[in-house]
Order: structure tokens, then C-alpha cells, then sequence
């Protein structure tokens, strides 16, 4: 074995998560007490989705959002 | 006692005596054939009982009974057999090699695969222990502190496994992998954490 560096001999990280599509009605604390049992932690989920959501009040159906 | 009987009984002693000549020409032969065909097998034992066993014990058979015809003194069949067993014994260091190396690469391959997806695992993991231990009410069905546990088993074998790697321990790399894999899905199991691939 040439590369004993671990990262160098793996390709980069395969990107897995939990993914929950955003259904009619819906909002961020409610998603958040769905998988976190608690509303008030949705700004980690708001967080994790910055590069699809601007506003954690404007969430749309149909969008795939990370669940960290 | 006539000519006739005296030349018999010289017939006689001679021939045992040729058989007894020819015998004791092909002993030293048939020994030094053994001799090589154990020194075959003494050089490639290590890597063979490793990557061939089977092959080897085959070998080691034949080899036997070449042994054991000598010591009934057929010397003609220890000559005989002896160029195949040869022949076989020189082959276990090419079939071990082969062998190894074919094994190397599934580890490798196994590594490749392991090291790709277990940080991600891990990561994501980590991220949903640290958001739940805030949480002031658990999901039902969620059991934090065994996951928890999990979780810091499969870090501490995931740094075992990759100074493994890092020793050139290949297969203890991948076994202790396929141990943190194993607590990294217990631990999501007790998140009810279901990991997928990224939607594209």
C-alpha cells in the first residue's frame, strides 16, 4: 500500500443524511418536533438549509430539506 | 554337486545381487527427491498455510506417501511421483502470492468503500445526538444515551481502524471498520435516524 493516509485512499465523504420533502402546511418548528420532539429547535434545521431557505418562515411543499 | 546346479546357485546370487546394485543406486535419488520437494514446501509453508491451505495439504499428502514408499524401499515409485509433487510444491509460493494478492485487493476495495461513507455516517450522527440533547421532550422511540454510547464506540474504532490502516494492517483496518459501521447503523437505529444518500 502506497498511501497510507486514509482520506487520500477514500474518495471524499459520501454527503448521507435524513431528508424530509416539505408537504402543505407545514413549517420548520413543526418539522423540528417531528424528528427532534421539540419546535423550538428549528433553526438547526433552518441552518443546515441556508443554500435552499432565506427565511425559516418561508418554507415551500415539495422542497427536500436536510434534517441534521 | 554337478556344473550344472553350481552355475544355478551363482545364477541366483547374482541376480539378487544386481537387484540389491540397482536398488541401492535408485535410493540416493529418490532421497534427494523428498529432500527437494520438502525444501519446496519449507520455503512456501508461511504464505501457503496463510492463502492455500488446501493446496498445501494436498502437497503435503503426496509428499507423504512418496515417504512412505520409501520406506518400503520402492525407490522406482518415490523417483517416479516424485517430478509432479515437486512440480506442485514450486507452485505454492506463485498460488499463495496470487492468492494474497487477490485478497489484498477485496480489502482494499472494502477499505475504499468503508472510509468513503463511515465520516459522513458518523458526522451525521454526531450532529443529530448533539440536537437532541438539547431537546426538552425526545421523540418517542428515540433512546439517546444508547445511541450516545454507540456513537463513541464507533469513534473510538474508527480511529483504531484507520491507524491500522495507517500500519499497513489492512485486514484489521477493514474488520474494525465493518465493527464501527455496525455501532454507527445501532446508534442511528436508536436516533430512528434513516441515512440516505443526498437527493441530487
Amino acid at each position: 500500500m502506497a498511501d497510507k493516509d486514509s482520506t487520500a485512499a477514500a474518495p471524499a465523504a459520501a454527503a448521507v443524511g435524513q431528508f424530509h420533502e416539505v408537504q402543505k402546511g407545514e413549517t420548520l418548528g413543526r418539522i423540528a418536533e417531528k424528528y427532534y420532539g421539540d419546535p423550538s429547535l428549528y433553526k438547526d434545521i433552518f441552518e443546515a438549509n441556508k443554500d435552499i431557505l432565506k427565511d425559516p418562515n418561508k418554507i415551500f411543499p415539495g422542497q427536500k430539506l436536510r434534517i441534521p | 554337486m554337478s556344473l550344472k546346479r553350481r552355475f544355478g546357485q551363482f545364477a541366483a546370487v547374482a541376480f539378487v545381487g544386481l537387484v540389491l546394485a540397482a536398488c541401492a543406486s535408485q535410493k540416493e535419488p529418490a532421497a534427494a527427491a523428498i529432500s527437494g520437494i520438502e525444501s519446496a514446501i519449507s520455503g512456501a509453508s508461511a504464505e501457503a498455510s496463510k492463502y492455500v491451505p488446501d493446496q498445501l495439504a494436498d502437497v503435503q499428502s503426496k509428499l507423504a506417501a512418496l515417504k512412505d514408499s520409501f520406506a518400503k524401499q520402492d525407490y522406482k515409485a518415490v523417483i517416479t511421483g516424485a517430478p509432479a509433487v515437486l512440480s506442485a510444491a514450486q507452485g505454492l509460493a506463485a498460488a499463495a502470492a496470487a492468492k494474497k494478492d487477490e485478497i489484498v485487493k477485496a480489502l482494499s476495495d472494502d477499505w475504499t468503500g468503508l472510509a468513503g461513507s463511515l465520516p459522513g455516517v458518523l458526522d451525521a450522527v454526531k450532529s443529530r445526538v448533539d440536537i437532541l440533547s438539547k431537546s426538552k421532550k425526545l421523540p418517542a422511540g428515540v433512546d439517546l444515551a444508547s445511541a450516545k454510547a454507540s456513537l463513541a464506540d464507533a469513534s473510538g474504532l474508527w480511529d483504531k481502524a484507520k491507524a491500522a490502516f495507517a500500519a499497513n494492517n489492512l485486514e484489521e483496518a477493514v474488520s474494525t471498520a465493518k465493527d464501527v459501521k455496525a455501532k454507527a447503523d445501532a446508534a442511528a437505529s436508536a436516533l430512528k435516524l434513516n441515512l440516505t444518500p443526498a437527493p441530487k
